[in-house]
């Protein structure tokens, strides 16, 4: 009886360690965001822009195209090495993009059967190579996405998308979402930790308890947003904010740029790791 | 429910970031206009900060014993009204794909319709609006939330089937895929139905006043859905258009904007260097292009996969190596620099 009380109680503390570690996770990408690289330094605009030219150019590659793809690898390996981006965090946020990839994915394996190639007597069918092209391009455009957020502070991208006429109202929502997601997940954190403490042999919130728990946490969230508004009022808020402006793009930001650009489309057409393996065997 | 960059092709993608760019642009005049307070906004921001906390709070589903959590589209509607909610659910992805890799940025515009336009755009107005009309009651609300959680996840989960088939990268057929899309979505829009009743009545009984406002101001000021609609199926129609003729005739996109700057297509390439990458791509790319499975066994083609696959083993080996190169200078300079400063 005592072990199996024992079990639910590790159990719950797993749930509760599990909102803890989410919000550490909020406060991690934030902290390397303030490193000071050279990837750090480059103009937010200049890493906007090339990051979204690589990722529509890995994105236009054929279900069966492995080996085209597999030198852009070069450029996430290279900014990850620079902005000193730890390759474990990038790993365990790859990981909750998997699932629905990888059914996708799976399904090619069985749908489509037929021998693309063997390696030695061992047959590879164009599903298992579709499967390798997604998880790659998983991967890919997971990897850059995250060392641009995790090389930019916050109000630089916010200043950013400002600058590309994104509406004035979005910009602030997503600057306040960020700015107000960690604190509203510690205020979660404590109320399940409360709940928890009353409700040991469970795991989770009950079904019946969800409505008055998350209405309370909503309740408490227009509290807190009412005493923001009046904080913010008394700071001279008139219905916009301001964002410091940004710095003016210097020469190198924009020969970085264009560098990942032209190398995106430069290697779409010329398929680097076939001559490369020409060369040699 | 949110979909990834690999599944997606760029015709589609940018397609769907055309269509919700004017949905956000549209929606953004809306508020304007409607000369929202400015103590909404702090308020929109912080719920979708709600949203977040929300989700990291996992429930236990009766039965199963499994868990899960809400998605919030037709909790915040109900709460903020169609177009701030929709603006807050647009922050909401466009942080989770920026910081939490869940969705990517090419299938942002794809996520943003199928999570924000179809649940604060469509069920909220065309459902949960129509059926609270009489008033608030709880019964009205319970049945609101439901149905429109319900038909709100069914068809953005349809439109995940479309659009990653429309992208061509699955090889999943229709039937099957909607087969395994629709029943999920089916449980999974009614527990977030179940609690976002739940939560509403839990406020309503609470602070009457935030929802019960809403209610009355919508209704002084009725929202022109036709108009909406109209605009979304302009925006789809004309950027699918023009951007699936090219995505058809070609295999993808980037390649046909090559050959038309070059003046030619990749196959009849006219000279120059266009001429010189075009023969080298056709001739030595490991999968030439889709044709070549039709191609069948011969001894020319898996010469060139062996030269293809040892190639890629090696420049991915390399691509590896550089990095780890990098870092270890960067760490023994860093080392050295940290020995000189004491």
């Amino acid at each position: 009886m005592r072990d199996c009380g024992r079990t639910r109680w590790w159990k719950g503390a797993v749930t509760i360690a599990d909102i803890k570690s989410s919000i550490g996770e909020l406060y991690a990408i934030e902290q390397l965001a303030r490193g000071a690289s050279a990837v750090h330094r480059l103009h937010p605009m200049a890493k906007l822009i090339a990051t979204a030219f690589y990722i529509i150019a890995v994105a236009s590659y054929g279900r069966y195209d492995a080996g085209g793809l597999m030198v852009y690898a070069f450029y996430p390996a290279v900014m990850m090495a620079v902005s000193e981006t730890p390759c474990r965090f990038l790993l365990r946020r790859f990981l909750p993009a998997l699932p629905f990839v990888l059914l996708a994915g799976i399904s090619n394996v069985l749908f489509d059967t037929q021998t693309a190639f063997f390696i030695g007597p061992v047959g590879v069918s164009f599903g298992v190579l579709s499967l390798a092209v997604i998880l790659i391009k998983a991967w890919l455009s997971v990897t850059v996405v995250l060392i641009l957020a995790a090389t930019t502070p916050m109000q630089d991208l916010a200043c950013q998308l400002a600058r590309l006429r994104i509406p004035a109202v979005l910009v602030m929502l997503v600057a306040m979402t960020y700015r107000y997601m960690g604190i509203l997940s510690d205020e979660a954190h404590a109320m399940f930790t409360a709940y928890t403490l009353r409700a040991p042999k469970q795991k989770g919130i009950a079904m019946a308890h969800m409505g008055s728990f998350t209405g309370q946490l909503l309740l408490r969230s227009i509290g807190r947003a009412e005493r923001v508004y009046a904080a913010m009022k008394c700071r001279g808020f008139h219905g916009a904010q301001r964002l410091a402006p940004a710095r003016r793009a210097a020469a190198a930001d924009w020969v970085f740029c264009v560098c990942v650009c032209l190398f995106s489309v430069l290697f779409r057409v010329v398929n680097f790791s076939y001559l490369l393996g020409r060369i040699l065997v | 429910m949110h979909m990834a960059d690999a599944l997606l092709s760029p015709a589609v993608g940018t397609a769907m970031w055309a269509v919700s760019a004017g949905a956000v642009a549209y929606s953004a005049a809306k508020i304007k206009k409607d000369d929202l307070d400015d103590k909404k906004l702090p308020v929109m921001g912080v719920m979708g900060a709600f949203v977040f906390a929300a989700q990291m709070i996992n429930f236990t589903i009766p039965v199963t014993g499994s868990s899960g959590h809400i998605g919030g589209g037709i909790l915040l509607a109900a709460l903020l009204g169609e177009f701030p909610a929709f603006l807050t659910v647009t922050a909401v992805l466009l942080i989770q794909a920026l910081f939490f890799a869940d969705g990517g940025l090419l299938a942002l515009g794809c996520n943003i319709f199928n999570m924000g336009v179809v649940p604060c755009l469509f069920a909220y107005p065309l459902l949960f609006k129509p059926l609270v009309k009489k008033g608030l009651t709880p019964k009205r609300i319970a049945i609101a939330s439901v149905v429109s959680a319900v038909a709100g996840l069914q068809a953005g989960a349809f439109c995940v089937v479309l659009e990653t088939l429309a992208s061509g990268i699955t090889a999943l057929p229709f039937g099957v895929f909607a087969a395994l899309m629709q029943p999920i979505h089916l449980a999974i829009g009614a527990c977030e139905g179940l609690i976002t009743s739940a939560v509403l009545i839990f406020v309503y009984k609470m602070r009457p006043e935030i929802m019960e406002s809403l209610q009355q101001k919508t209704k002084m000021a009725c929202v022109p859905l036709g108009k909406t609609l109209a605009v979304l199926a302009a925006l789809t129609i004309v950027t699918g258009g023009v951007l699936s003729l090219f995505a058809s005739s070609y295999p993808d996109g980037l390649e046909w904007a090559v050959g038309k700057v070059a003046g030619s297509s990749e196959i009849e390439a006219g000279g120059g260097v266009y001429q010189a990458t075009g023969e080298i791509q056709s001739s030595t790319s490991f999968m030439p292009d889709y044709n070549y499975k039709d191609a069948g066994e011969d001894v020319g083609a898996s010469g060139t996969s062996v030269a293809g696959l040892a190639g890629s083993v090696l420049t991915f080996a390399l691509a590896g190596a550089t990095g780890l190169a990098i870092s270890l200078f960067k760490r023994r300079t860093g080392e050295k620099g940290a020995g000189a400063g004491a």
